[in-house]
C-alpha cells in the first residue's frame, strides 16, 4: 500500500494549484521584496542619522553595517526597479577587479573638491565612488588618513552615506510600484503569465546564490596556489562572511519560499540552507583572511561545497519543478 | 619511422603542408562545437545534409570556431574568458598547434582567416586596461603571432573579413570583463558597444555606435554579405521592460539601422539573440533567440517574413537553399521558408555553427 502511495504521489503533477502559485508570488513579493527594500530604506536612514553625529568608522559601523546587510539580502533582486536607472550598480560596484573605486575615492581625497558633494552632483558621479563599497573602502583604508582634510573625508562619508540613502528610498518607492507587475502578470505587465514571473523569480534566486559561491566566496579563495583573501567582500570592515550570509539568507529563502511547489524539495533545500549556515556561523573567519592556510582553506572550501549543494538542489529539481527551461544554450550563452 | 599523421602535423606545423584540403577531412560544410552524451566536448564536422564527418575531442566547453578557407583547420576557441585556442588538424584529427593568449590577455571565442588563409584575426581583451584587441596570428609560418591591434572599443566578440578582403568588421560588445571576476559584467551602467571597420594595420575605417538611450544593447554576433551588408545581433543589458530592437544592419560609411520583429518579440526574445546569418543567396537575414526558444528571419531590409519556434535553437548559417539552424537539444533543421529536420545528434550543439569555405 505504502508503494502505491508512494508511486502516486510521484505521478502526481508537481506544480501546486494555479490558486497556490499566485498567493506564493503574493507572498514573496510583499515579504521578500517590497518588505526587503523597505528594510533596507530604513536602515539607511538609520545610517543617515549616525553619519550626522559620527562619520567615522567606530561610530558609524554598526548602522552602516545593518544597511550593508540589508543590501545584500535584497542583492538579487536585479530585474525591473533594481535594473533600471543602474539603481544596483549605484549601490553596490563590486567585483572591482581594476580597484576604480580606491583610486577614485584616493583622486577625490587628494582633490578635495567640494563641489562634487552636491547630492544632486554625487548622484551623477561614476559608481565607483557611490554606494556601499565605496563607503566601506573610505570608512576603513587604513591609509586614507593621510591624504586630505578630515573634514572633506567626514563630508565625502556624508555624501555618500545621503546618496545611499537616496538611491534605497527610489528602490522602495519603484518597487512597491511595480509590485502589481508581478502579482497580476497579463496585459498591463511585462509579466503576461504566472510562469514567466516564476521565471524572474527563479532567475533572481539562482543568479544571485551564484554569485555568492563565485564571487563571494570564491574571489578570496582565488586557486590554491594563490589564495586571495585581499579579494574578500568588504574585509576591510570585516563584514565578508555576515554579507555572505546575509546574500544566502536572501537568493536561497526565496528559493525556498519558489520550492512551496514541491514539499519534498522544499525540505531538502531548507535542509541544505541550513547545513551551509551552520558551517558558515561554525567557521570563525569573518573575512576569509585563513584560505591561505590549508586548514583554514580547507573550512571556506568546504563552505563552498555547502553552498554548491544547495545550488545543485535548485538548478536540478527546483527549476525542472517550476517549469523553468534550462537550455544548453538558453541558460548559458555568450 | 614517424608516423604518416605525425609526419603531417609536422610539416603543417612548419607551414609546408599547402597539398592538405577540406576534402581530406570528408568535405565538410560545416563546423560546430557540442557536448557529446559521455559530457564531453567536441568540434564536430557536418555534411550540408547534417552527417557528422568528424568528431574531434575539445578539453572544455567550445564557443566558436574559425575554419581555414582552404586547409582543413579549425581554430577553436574556448569560452571566454579563454587563455587559450586550438589549430585542430580536422583531417587526422589532431592538434596542431595550441594559441596561448599573451600575458595580460584573454579570447574571447571568435576569429577568422584571412582570404587566404595566411592570417587568422582574433577578438581579444587587454584587460588591465580593458581595451579590446584584434589578436594577429601568422597561419601561413606555424601561428606565431604577430602583433595586436586596437578593436575600435570594449569587449570585441564576433570579428569577420569583408568581402574584399582587405579589412575587418568587428562587433565591440562594450561590456568590460577581467578574469580575475570571472564573467562578470563590470561596467553595465557606462557600456558603449560600436561596429568598427579596420584595416589589417589597426587603422579605424568606419564605426557605428547605437543611439545614446540603447547604449546596453550589446552589439555581439555579426556576419556580412558579398556586397558589404553587415547583420547585427545585439543582446539587450537594460530592463527587460524597454526592450529595444536587436538586429541592425549596417553598410560602411553609411548609417546603423535597427529592425523591430514586432510588438511583444523582442520581449518574446528576453532580449537576447544567439547569432546571426545571410541565407544562402544573401535575400534574408535568421537570428536566433535560444531564451525565447525562436529563430527570426527578416528580408535584407529587415522585415519579419518567418517565425521558427524551436527550444533552444542557436546555431545558424546559410545552406543551400536558406538556412541551417542547431538546438542545444541536437536538432539540425533546414529553412527556405519550409522548416524540416536535416538530423537528430546525440548531443547538444553549442552556441554558434560554423560554415566552410
Amino acid at each position: 500500500m505504502k508503494h502505491v502511495l508512494a508511486a502516486l504521489l510521484i505521478a502526481l503533477p508537481l506544480a501546486a494549484p494555479a490558486q497556490d502559485r499566485a498567493g506564493m508570488i503574493r507572498g514573496i513579493v510583499d515579504e521578500e521584496i517590497v518588505g526587503g527594500f523597505a528594510e533596507l530604506e530604513q536602515a539607511a536612514a538609520r545610517m543617515v542619522e549616525a553619519a550626522g553625529q559620527d562619520c567615522t568608522h567606530p561610530g558609524l559601523h554598526d548602522s552602516y553595517a545593518a544597511a550593508f546587510l540589508a543590501w545584500a539580502r535584497v542583492s538579487h533582486l536585479r530585474f525591473g526597479p533594481s535594473e533600471e536607472e543602474n539603481r544596483a550598480f549605484a549601490l553596490a560596484y563590486w567585483p572591482d577587479p581594476r580597484g576604480r573605486t580606491a583610486s577614485a575615492i584616493r583622486k577625490m581625497l587628494a582633490d578635495g573638491n567640494e563641489d562634487l558633494l552636491a547630492p544632486e552632483t554625487y548622484a551623477d558621479m561614476s559608481i565607483a565612488v557611490r554606494g556601499f563599497y565605496a563607503l566601506d573602502y573610505l570608512l576603513h583604508e587604513e591609509d586614507l588618513t593621510e591624504i586630505g582634510t578630515p573634514e572633506y573625508r567626514c563630508a565625502l562619508v556624508r555624501t555618500i552615506v545621503a546618496d545611499i540613502h537616496g538611491t534605497t528610498g527610489e528602490l522602495a518607492e519603484a518597487w512597491e510600484g511595480f509590485a502589481p507587475m508581478l502579482t497580476e502578470p497579463g496585459a498591463d505587465s511585462p509579466y503576461r503569465t504566472e510562469d514567466e514571473v516564476l521565471q524572474v523569480l527563479y532567475k533572481s534566486a539562482s543568479t544571485g546564490l551564484e554569485f555568492a559561491s563565485d564571487m563571494r566566496l570564491g574571489r578570496p579563495l582565488g586557486t590554491f596556489e594563490r589564495p586571495r583573501p585581499n579579494w574578500a567582500e568588504a574585509y576591510r570592515s570585516g563584514l565578508s562572511l555576515q554579507l555572505l550570509q546575509a546574500a544566502v539568507r536572501g537568493a536561497g529563502g526565496l528559493a525556498v519560499r519558489l520550492a512551496a511547489v514541491d514539499a519534498t524539495l522544499q525540505a531538502r533545500l531548507k535542509a541544505e540552507l541550513e547545513d551551509f549556515h551552520d558551517s558558515a556561523d561554525a567557521l570563525g573567519d569573518p573575512v576569509f583572511a585563513s584560505v591561505a592556510e590549508p586548514t583554514g582553506r580547507f573550512r571556506v572550501e568546504s563552505l563552498q561545497t555547502d553552498l554548491q549543494e544547495v545550488r545543485e538542489v535548485v538548478q536540478g529539481e527546483l527549476g525542472p519543478a517550476l517549469g523553468v527551461s534550462a537550455g544548453f544554450n538558453s541558460m548559458d550563452g555568450d | 619511422m614517424p608516423t604518416r599523421r605525425g609526419f603531417l602535423a609536422g610539416l603543417m606545423a612548419t607551414g609546408l603542408a599547402p597539398c592538405a584540403s577540406w576534402a581530406d577531412a570528408g568535405s565538410p560544410a560545416f563546423l560546430a562545437a557540442a557536448k557529446v552524451p559521455s559530457g564531453a566536448f567536441a568540434l564536430i564536422g557536418l555534411s550540408a545534409t547534417g552527417e557528422r564527418l568528424f568528431e574531434i575531442p575539445l578539453p572544455g566547453r567550445g564557443h566558436a570556431a574559425a575554419a581555414h578557407p582552404s586547409r582543413p583547420l579549425a581554430v577553436a576557441f574556448a569560452r571566454r574568458p579563454g587563455q587559450f585556442a586550438l589549430v585542430i588538424d580536422c583531417a587526422s584529427g589532431e592538434t596542431v598547434r595550441r594559441l596561448d593568449a599573451p600575458e595580460g590577455f584573454h579570447f574571447y571565442g571568435h576569429g577568422a582567416f584571412s582570404a587566404d588563409g595566411a592570417v587568422l584575426f582574433t577578438t581579444e581583451n587587454d584587460y588591465e586596461t580593458g581595451r579590446g584587441m584584434i589578436g594577429i596570428w601568422d597561419a601561413a609560418g606555424g601561428f606565431a603571432r604577430l602583433g595586436a591591434v586596437p578593436s575600435g572599443g570594449v569587449g570585441p566578440h564576433e570579428l569577420r573579413l569583408m568581402p574584399d578582403g582587405e579589412a575587418l568588421v568587428v562587433a565591440n560588445g562594450g561590456i568590460e570583463t577581467h578574469p580575475d571576476a570571472g564573467r562578470q559584467k563590470l561596467n553595465i551602467p557606462t557600456m558603449r558597444p560600436n561596429l568598427s571597420y579596420l584595416a589589417f594595420d589597426g587603422t579605424l575605417l568606419d564605426q557605428a555606435e547605437p543611439p545614446a538611450s540603447w547604449h546596453k544593447n550589446s552589439m555581439r554576433h555579426i556576419t556580412v554579405r558579398g556586397d558589404g551588408l553587415v547583420a547585427i545581433a545585439c543582446q539587450w543589458q537594460g530592463a527587460m521592460t524597454e526592450v529595444p530592437p536587436l538586429l541592425a544592419t549596417h553598410r560602411m560609411g553609411g548609417p546603423l539601422a535597427f529592425h523591430g520583429f514586432g510588438p511583444g518579440a523582442e520581449y518574446d526574445l528576453q532580449g537576447y539573440l544567439g547569432s546571426v546569418a545571410f541565407s544562402g543567396s544573401g535575400e534574408e537575414i535568421a537570428v536566433t533567440g535560444p531564451r525565447g526558444g525562436m529563430a527570426v528571419v527578416a528580408d535584407a531590409e529587415g522585415r519579419v517574413t518567418r517565425r521558427l519556434d524551436q527550444r533552444d535553437i542557436c546555431g545558424a548559417a546559410p545552406g543551400v537553399d536558406g538556412f541551417v539552424f542547431t538546438t542545444g537539444e541536437g536538432r539540425m533543421l533546414a529553412d527556405n521558408g519550409v522548416t524540416r529536420d536535416l538530423a537528430g545528434h546525440d548531443c547538444a550543439w553549442d552556441n554558434h555553427l560554423v560554415p566552410i569555405g
